[in-house]
């Protein structure tokens, strides 16, 4: 059979736009596996929640799985997804260097890996991690609390609680507390650091026995907001839940920018809040792999700068605040 | 007192030398340590555990174990949090025991009817238990009503709720020990349940009745437990089972069924509390919280395991053959 110029230039324009089309296409279809280690606070379900929506005004699919802090099982989640050829996997794993397998594994299937909120230990398998920069954002809020301090006057009996010892995030923001109290020792003594392991029992038993031991701890600083209802339930317990203001009120800072918090800073029991930026977090966990899809290679730790919110500027800032997104819906549903 | 009285003496008292070595320790190193407001934080932090360990108790005397206690801790709170908020306490709370119950005769159940071992039973509902509260709660914090937080934090003729929840289980489970015909066939079962079984017992009824005894109490340790801590994360009643088991052998409960009592248990609970209570108390390196609480267990579990053995060597009667 002859073809003919304009045949064949035809063609070639019908199969180009057809491929184009395939091409936009294939963007739209991606499939996204979303690990997480656990819902276990509301940081995590709003995150979930926004992933999802995000997701889907692109046109993404999402595939769901929780280890609930195994991080084997959690393996093996990375090794199904793996198996279902996915386009990319974001992931929350427990453990910084247990996850290391994982990224092999995904780089090998040569599936893109970014990490959501906490960053894995250091090795020459490549990922992207996503993280809230938990020192600055800590030190910042600790900050704004010792000026809150020294405007009042006086000496503060401190006491802080750490995250679990084995999660970077913890760290960070112990590491962000003490930067700031040490350089302050004439007027804030810690005297209980309590460590939770993330878990609301120890948090509300640490604390009651804090308390026991020094009834006049008058600055509580928590590296979760999570934690609230425990503190809440525990300085109610020993009369020392006041609004700022108030005759023995505790200068209390949080972490996260949760919902409860949000409402706390509004009812004057909450001083400060250092905030993660959870909605800025997700569009970058999402243009990383984005990136990642055009064959750029982003740097491996990719930092949300975070911000401090305090009863001042709770106006001002609340819009950006993950916490108070969630407490509109709250009040509405 | 000469070198075998002492050894003996010390086999048979080491948990509360632990214990009194421990509050010298502590009392040393914070001056707030050995005060009454201490005591009673202690045992109101050691309750939950205690309750627990109480029914945990039972089943370690008929040489049993039951490692789904956390689990059924999490299933009631979950059921309580999410379906039973809007009764008032006085339905829900019983309610909520008596899915304790339930959870607890399925084990019983399985380990006498299906006559699956214990520990195969019991990891197994663990699983299952978790699994089904996960489900319910879709794996995010239950929140309570303020009145079971209220409930909490309430004291009744100035002894704080959780204490008298506590001491209204030991009283039960110490009189059913110790007065009861049930009490004396489940030491008989415990020691020998070939023997108890010729002897008449019905040793089926006594196992199963353990096991629902042990799920009352895990469910009544967690409405404890939830009404302080006011939430119920994932992991609400994880690896509670530890903790448990541990206080149940600090207080002189044999892992091997037969020996043991409750009054040793409430003394296991504390003494672990104390341990945690201690730490803080001090302001230790959080570091070493899981070492120090560790070894102290390890050593209670190693006593237990050699105590036995070295108790009847040594109390066994030297018989000396005159010569003619």
């Amino acid at each position: 059979m002859q073809v003919t110029r304009r045949a064949f230039t035809v063609g070639a324009l019908v199969a180009a736009a057809g491929s184009m089309s395939v091409m936009v296409k294939a963007e739209g279809n991606k499939t996204v596996a979303l690990l997480f280690d656990s819902l276990v606070s509301p940081f995590w379900v709003s995150g979930i929640e926004i992933m999802r929506e995000k997701a889907k005004a692109k046109g993404w699919t999402t595939l769901e799985n929780i280890s609930n802090f195994d991080d084997n099982k959690q393996f093996e989640q990375v090794k199904a997804m793996i198996s279902r050829k996915v386009d990319g996997i974001l992931i929350i794993q427990t453990d910084a260097k247990a996850v290391i397998p994982a990224i092999r594994a995904a780089n090998a299937a040569n599936i893109p890996m970014v990490h959501f909120n906490r960053p894995p230990a250091k090795s020459d398998a490549y990922s992207v991690a996503i993280q809230a920069d938990n020192r600055k954002i800590m030190q910042d809020t600790v900050n704004f609390m010792v000026s809150q301090a020294k405007q009042m006057g006086g000496k503060y009996k401190a006491c802080i609680l750490i995250g679990d010892l084995g999660d970077v995030n913890a760290i960070q923001r112990r590491d962000g507390f003490f930067d700031v109290v040490n350089k302050n020792k004439d007027i804030i003594d810690v005297v209980a650091r309590i460590a939770t392991e993330w878990n609301a029992d120890k948090a509300f038993a640490g604390l009651t026995n804090a308390i026991q031991a020094n009834p006049d701890i008058n600055f509580l600083v928590t590296s979760s907001d999570f934690l609230h209802p425990q503190i809440e339930q525990v300085l109610k317990a020993a009369n020392k839940w006041h609004k700022k203001g108030e005759a023995g009120h505790v200068l209390f800072g949080g972490f996260d920018g949760d919902e409860g918090a949000y409402a706390r800073l509004q009812d004057g029991y909450l001083d400060a809040c250092g905030v993660q930026n959870l909605f800025l977090e997700v569009d970058m966990a999402f243009g990383a792999f984005e990136d990642l899809w055009a064959g750029k290679k982003p740097d491996k730790l990719l930092l949300d700068p975070g911000f401090v919110i305090t009863q001042d500027d709770l106006m001002a800032k609340r819009d950006q605040m993950w916490g108070y997104t969630v407490w509109k819906k709250m009040q509405k549903g | 007192m000469n070198g075998r009285n002492t050894k003996l003496f010390v086999l048979r008292n080491t948990p509360v030398l632990l214990f009194l070595v421990l509050l010298a320790a502590f009392g040393l190193m914070s001056d707030r340590f050995l005060t009454i407001g201490n005591f009673v934080n202690i045992v109101i932090q050691a309750a939950h555990i205690g309750i627990i360990a109480i029914g945990m108790t039972f089943v370690l005397l008929i040489g049993g174990i039951d490692l789904s206690v956390g689990a059924n801790m999490y299933v009631v709170a979950s059921v309580l949090g999410l379906f039973l908020k809007d009764l008032p306490l006085p339905v829900s709370f019983p309610l909520a025991t008596l899915l304790g119950l339930a959870f607890g005769a399925v084990n019983g159940w399985i380990v006498t009817r299906l006559r699956v071992a214990a520990f195969i039973t019991t990891l197994s509902t663990l699983f299952v238990g978790r699994g089904i509260a996960l489900y319910f709660s879709g794996n995010k914090m239950v929140g309570f009503t303020p009145q079971i937080l209220a409930l909490g934090r309430a004291s009744y003729f100035g002894v704080p709720s959780a204490i008298w929840a506590f001491a209204a289980v030991f009283a039960a489970a110490y009189v059913t020990l110790s007065q009861t015909t049930f009490g004396r066939q489940l030491y008989a079962v415990g020691a020998d349940p070939d023997a108890a079984g010729k002897a008449g017992i019905d040793v089926r009824r006594i196992v199963f009745s353990v096991y629902c005894i042990a799920g009352v109490c895990a469910a009544i340790g967690g409405l404890v437990s939830l009404s302080q801590v006011a939430v119920a994360s994932s992991t609400f009643g994880l690896q509670k089972e530890f903790p448990v088991i541990a206080a149940t052998v600090l207080g002189g409960t044999s892992l091997f069924g037969g020996r043991g009592g409750v009054l040793g248990t409430v003394f296991g609970a504390v003494l672990i509390q104390t341990v945690e209570n201690g730490l803080v108390m001090t302001n230790a390196d959080p570091y070493l919280y899981p070492l120090v609480i560790s070894v102290i267990i390890f050593i209670a579990v190693f006593v237990d395991s050699s105590r036995t053995s070295i108790l009847e060597r040594l109390e066994r009667r030297q018989i000396r053959v005159e010569r003619a």
